[in-house]
């Protein structure tokens, strides 16, 4: 079986895995083995744990979409991070995330600044008058 | 005429600025080029969950979302896509431009519309003009765009469309034809109308977890992030094409005021040489 896990950066994820589990706040838990009948499902926010004989791996999904046909699993998401553990995966994403909205920030009040000194400026010189 | 020195000044000035327009240009080509590749490495992911959306709606005509059903237009939503910083020629104001002739046209007072913003430029716009927005801060439009940034404002923007608070939402954009060519188009979200119910046999058989419903209630705000994302990916093609062509006609401008400069600056030379020249030969002539 396999898995491909797509962001809108690229692919993120594509192996083969033995076994699959899908895990979502709004839907639950459920299972993936070889042999599944083709099902779709979302994820809200949640994860996607991968196993590949010993080796687990968790993905954490924001806003995805899950489709499975022919023992392929495509997973488009929003939002992807892996890890080791759920609560690495989600650490990651949070951290990401935080620092995202963060730097959103600082950008927003450095064109203020700029804008407020270009006005300053322009008023100071009388730029535009002839 | 100016003197020798203001000129070489000004050549000099001309041609540093030249140096900024040229490095301004090749930036913006190569930003170009992976925002080009980007914006075609997303329609496949668009195109799935369309298909899946579609597939539903195909099998289980029973199936229904207020997203999906459009009502009598009372109040109206814009999204305004444009860049964080200026230079990129007429793409800022070719949106900005449209938006307000068709404000002209379709609305007699603020109360009938809501704008939010993608990009600085349109923020300043739209309080300058007393808009009435959607959101308190800028929604920034950055060259690694993520689903993150405009997240909070789409939100509300579906919020307020299934509270029956605005009945439509159309977004003004630079859609990307070619390097030199970018046309302000218009796209209507909300009500969404491009699932087409197409009657297709080879539909698979998907179980739905845990309903095809559920599936439709919560992926269409997916899709319609995903279409806002395609389209704010196709704005920021436009925006480094038109940067692009911006830059290019400076260098070239610049490069034929140095000409002309130039040309003043010998001039000058030669006539502070004959001028000299005439001065020694009256002193020779005064001496003999």
């Amino acid at each position: 079986m396999k898995i491909i896990v797509v962001t809108p950066e690229g692919e993120l994820y594509n192996e083969e895995v033995t076994s699959v589990i899908v895990s979502s706040a709004n839907n639950g838990e459920y299972g993936i083995l070889t042999g599944h009948l083709p099902i779709v499902s979302t994820i809200d926010t949640g994860f996607v744990r991968m196993t590949f004989n010993q080796l687990t791996y968790y993905v954490a999904i924001v806003n995805g979409l899950v489709q499975q046909v022919h023992d392929v699993i495509t997973v488009i998401a929003q939002d992807a991070y892996i890890g080791e553990s759920k609560e690495s995966a989600f650490e990651n994403l949070n951290q990401i995330r935080k620092a995202r909205i963060e730097s959103n920030r600082q950008r927003n009040l450095e064109l203020a600044m700029a804008e407020n000194e270009l006005k300053k400026q322009i008023k100071q010189t009388g730029a535009g008058n002839i | 005429m100016s003197s020798m020195r203001e000129i070489k000044n000004r050549i000099t000035a001309t041609s540093k600025t030249s140096q900024i327009t040229k490095a301004m240009n090749m930036v913006s080509a190569s930003k170009l080029r992976k925002a080009d590749k980007q914006n075609r490495a997303f329609i496949p992911n668009k195109e799935r969950i369309k298909s899946v959306l579609e597939d539903i709606l195909a099998t289980f005509i029973d199936v229904t979302h207020p997203l999906l059903t459009a009502r009598e237009t009372k109040r109206t939503g814009y999204i305004l896509v444009t860049s964080d910083r200026g230079l990129a020629g007429p793409y800022n104001n070719n949106v900005l431009k449209a938006f307000k002739a068709h404000l002209a046209k379709n609305h007699a007072n603020q109360e009938d519309f809501i704008v939010g913003t993608i990009g600085y430029k349109a923020f300043s716009f739209c309080k300058r003009n007393n808009f009435p927005m959607i959101n308190s801060e800028s929604v920034n439009s950055r060259d690694d765009l993520e689903f993150i940034d405009f997240q909070i404002m789409s939100r509300t923007f579906i919020k307020h469309y299934l509270d029956h608070k605005i009945d439509k939402i159309v977004i003004f954009y630079n859609h990307y034809v070619n390097t030199l060519t970018q046309t302000v188009e218009t796209y209507t979200l909300l009500p969404i109308s491009t699932l087409v119910k197409k009657k297709d046999d080879q539909v698979a058989e998907f179980l739905f977890e845990p309903s095809p419903q559920e599936v439709i209630n919560q992926l269409l705000p997916i899709y319609l992030e995903n279409t806002l994302f395609g389209i704010i990916l196709d704005a920021k093609s436009s925006e480094h094409a038109a940067r692009m062509t911006a830059m290019k006609n400076a260098s070239d401008n610049a490069e034929e005021v140095i000409t002309k400069l130039n040309l003043y600056y010998n001039r000058a030379r030669q006539n502070a040489i004959t001028k000299e020249l005439t001065d020694i030969i009256g002193g020779a002539n005064a001496v003999n």
